[in-house]
């Protein structure tokens, strides 16, 4: 395809860079193409053509010689990844490699990388909800953290923009602290969600279970095709009906004739020009060659993911920035959060078993936050909140049924038990002692320092966690299901995929990295969009207000340009 | 058996789905019954013939095809010689063996050398001594995991290894690669057995 140009090196100077190519920097790409900057995407993986590069994207487990196992050589390329339960065969290409790109864990983190074109687009989990101003006033009203500088009201129109391109599938509710997007059709709850959903919110006021909200197609929408139902989406979709910048972003700031993308290009450092007062360029380094090359650009957007854009700002040193561009404030590499992950509950529905479905749905049930989100629901025992997701289905583990032979094998081909599961996220404060620094110890494959993240989950998300895990299972009790079990696997942060934090937005310099259009306090031709630049992390999933900020900052970034101001 | 009757059988088998010996390891067999009709990559010939007796026991041919059918045993084989380490190895083979020894103190013999009612006792107290798996969410199990013994996980094998089969995934399971629509709510009875995918 014409804008995979693997030789761009006759090219270095472009209207603005992109750095990196997952949600939010093909978001970036996307805006800035459209409005007429010729835009250098630098990727540090490889190219992954949609459809073209889905290798798996079609296999059934008996195509598979080891039907989706990994070969110790596999496992050790993943020996990080593999603790999150995620990585097999099916998608084994689509994440890092940990042996060439190590970092170092102070306390237990897992850090889950996609190193390639579309980054973990192509992997994330689809869930998109907007936030509210429960979650744009947190800090404010309590005194965690900064003030984020900008509220609902700045972001809304930029949610309407971003949804009615990517496609969100939901159900409109009117519910304050999860705001409606603008919605394709909703997913359907099977008979047993149904179910449960009528029982706790007949039991628990204030309680809402709803279908997850997705970035799933239930109409075809700019010639990509609606869901077909099969749950394959983390090997690509052949399709397009999922929401990943390979098959949605890209093609669009492509077909403006303004991109180039540079596949195997490490960003070393943004170069910062003292005399100027501003960023010039990167510099990058070549994965395959090894060679050292620089690109220059009015503008750059750091879209490396959370710490992949943190370690670029805090290796780009100068005499004016000895500890990391915009670095003035010292919060750089700080208040590192994430989601609290698998903590809930799980049981066994009786009274269905004439009941089935068809097809495998690619969402489940959300459970919105309902507490501390007013006078009525506020607790003591914790600030902020966290909402459930889940899903009823039938499983069973046949392993498990103590019987063998002839009627055993013919019961276990039927289906098996309902089973019904809810499981939390719980909304991490914003700690400056959760950090990551530089390395310089542990150099990757290219000799380059790596990070050290030094992070945990603290008091306020424990007390969260026990919370969760006591409401889950009365839920599930009182919805009559059987055998519920509470669960909390303490798994420490990372888990989650939400990790937020690091070059944080806030109103004043002296206490924050970005202002309120995420450009760097100091070097306002730089912008940080990703989730790097989360004040505070809400308890809902953060990718859709990446999209959001991205598209705002990308708008603010060319007006600001036209204005000579940047 | 004599070398007559061992062609006919030979003719039966080939048209069946079963794994067709070749005919030199058929007349081999002669001699040695229960001599292995394929090559495993890890275990032992004592080690592969307690796996396949194991999972023909545990899920026979009846009016589907059983474990044997679609080779079962020799994925597990392939499985642990491709994906486990040495350590993981070493720990299958020591499994079986004090299997296999557990079997001498309380039956007098290996696995394989005792009869059906001696074999199914065997099955039976494994069944209540081998652990259970905790349920899972989202690939990885959730709450304490208790130790899983040597039987229990070689039953989860011979499921995975059955219901991923192409035999079983796409003509005996209820296989639908592209289901288009999401159906919330239908009986049971249009769809018949458990979706394969």
């Amino acid at each position: 395809m014409a804008y995979l140009n693997t030789k761009a090196q006759k090219e270095t100077t472009y209207d603005a860079i992109v750095i990196g190519s997952g949600i939010s920097g093909g978001w970036a790409a996307k805006e800035l193409c459209e409005k007429g900057l010729k835009t250098l995407v630098l990727e540090r993986g490889r190219i992954v053509e949609h459809v073209v590069d889905y290798p798996t994207m079609n296999l059934d487990p008996w195509d598979m010689e080891l039907r989706g196992g990994l070969t110790p050589e596999q496992k050790k390329k993943h020996y990080k990844n593999g603790r999150s339960g995620w990585v097999g065969l099916e998608t084994e290409h689509f994440w890092a490699d940990d042996e060439a790109n190590p970092y170092t864990e102070v306390k237990p983190f897992l850090w889950l990388r996609g190193h390639q074109m579309g980054g973990k687009s192509l992997l994330w989990g689809k869930q998109t909800y907007r936030w509210s101003d429960l979650d744009f006033e947190a800090n404010a009203k309590d005194g965690h953290g900064v003030d984020w500088p900008i509220r609902y009201k700045d972001i809304a129109p930029w949610y309407t923009y971003v949804e009615k391109f990517a496609g969100i599938s939901g159900e409109a509710l009117g519910l304050p602290q999860l705001p409606d997007s603008h919605f394709l059709p909703p997913m359907e709850l099977n008979c047993v969600e149904k179910h449960v959903k009528e029982r706790i919110e007949k039991d628990f006021a204030g309680r809402n279970m709803i279908i997850g909200r997705v970035a799933h197609l239930t109409e075809p929408l700019n010639g990509r095709g609606k869901c077909q139902n099969r749950n394959r989406c983390s090997r690509g979709c052949p399709f397009g009906a999922y929401f990943s910048s390979n098959a949605v972003t890209l093609p669009a700031a492509d077909a403006t004739g303004n991109l180039t993308i540079r596949p195997y290009s490490i960003v070393q450092s943004i170069i910062y020009d003292e005399q100027k007062g501003k960023a010039t360029g990167v510099r990058i380094i070549d994965s395959e060659t090894n060679e050292d090359i620089e690109y220059s650009a009015k503008i750059i957007f750091v879209n490396a993911s959370t710490l992949g854009t943190t370690q670029i700002l805090l290796n780009s040193t100068s005499n004016r920035f000895e500890n990391g561009l915009g670095n003035d404030s010292g919060e750089l590499g700080h208040n590192l959060m994430d989601h609290t992950y698998r903590v809930g509950a799980t049981g066994k529905v009786d009274g269905f078993d004439d009941e089935y479905y068809k097809g495998r749905r690619p969402n489940g049930i959300y459970i919105p936050r309902y507490v501390n989100i007013d006078e009525k629901s506020k607790t003591d025992k914790f600030l902020r909140g966290f909402g459930y997701q889940g899903a009823g289905f039938r499983g069973g583990n046949p392993a498990n049924i103590e019987s063998f032979g002839a009627d055993y094998k013919d019961s276990i081909l039927k289906p098996g038990p309902w089973e019904f599961f809810i499981t939390g996220f719980a909304e991490c404060l914003p700690y400056h002692d959760n950090q990551v620094y530089l390395n310089k110890e542990v150099l990757d494959k290219w000799g380059q320092p790596t990070l050290s993240i030094d992070a945990e989950f603290k008091a306020n998300e424990k007390a969260i966690n026990k919370q969760i895990q006591e409401d889950a299972v009365e839920m599930l009790e009182k919805s009559g299901l059987k055998d519920v079990m509470g669960f909390d696997n303490n798994h420490p942060p990372g888990y989650g995929v939400h990790e937020m934090g690091t070059a944080r937005m806030g109103r004043d310099p002296k206490t924050s990295v970005l202002n309120g259009f995420n450009q760097i306090h100091s070097v306002k031709n730089v912008f940080v969009t990703d989730g790097a630049c989360m004040t505070s992390s809400s308890c809902v999933n953060p990718s859709l207000t990446y999209m959001a900020i991205t598209a705002r900052a990308a708008d603010y970034a060319v007006s600001e340009l036209k204005k000579n101001n940047l | 058996m004599d070398r007559r009757s061992a062609l006919k059988k030979a003719g039966v088998l080939a048209g069946s789905a079963v794994a067709i010996p070749s005919l030199f390891s058929l007349l081999q067999s002669c001699k040695s019954e229960n001599r292995l009709d394929w090559q495993p990559l890890f275990f032992t010939e004592t080690e592969a013939k307690t796996i396949s007796v194991l999972v023909d026991t545990i899920l026979p041919r009846t009016d589907t095809p059983g474990a044997l059918d679609v080779k079962s045993d020799m994925f597990i084989d392939k499985v642990i010689a491709k994906t486990y380490d040495e350590e993981g190895q070493k720990k299958m083979r020591s499994e079986i063996a004090a299997f296999n020894s557990d079997c001498e103190k309380n039956f007098g013999g290996t696995f394989i050398e005792l009869n059906a009612s001696d074999r199914e006792k065997v099955l039976q107290a494994a069944e209540k001594s081998s652990g259970k798996f905790s349920p899972g969410v989202w690939g990885t199990a959730v709450g304490k995991q208790e130790p899983i013994g040597f039987y229990r996980s070689i039953k989860s094998m011979a499921i995975w290894a059955y219901f991923s089969s192409a035999e079983i995934g796409k003509n005996v399971l209820a296989y639908d690669p592209v289901p288009g629509t999401f159906e919330p709510c239908i009986p049971v009875s249009e769809v018949g057995n458990r979706w394969s995918l």
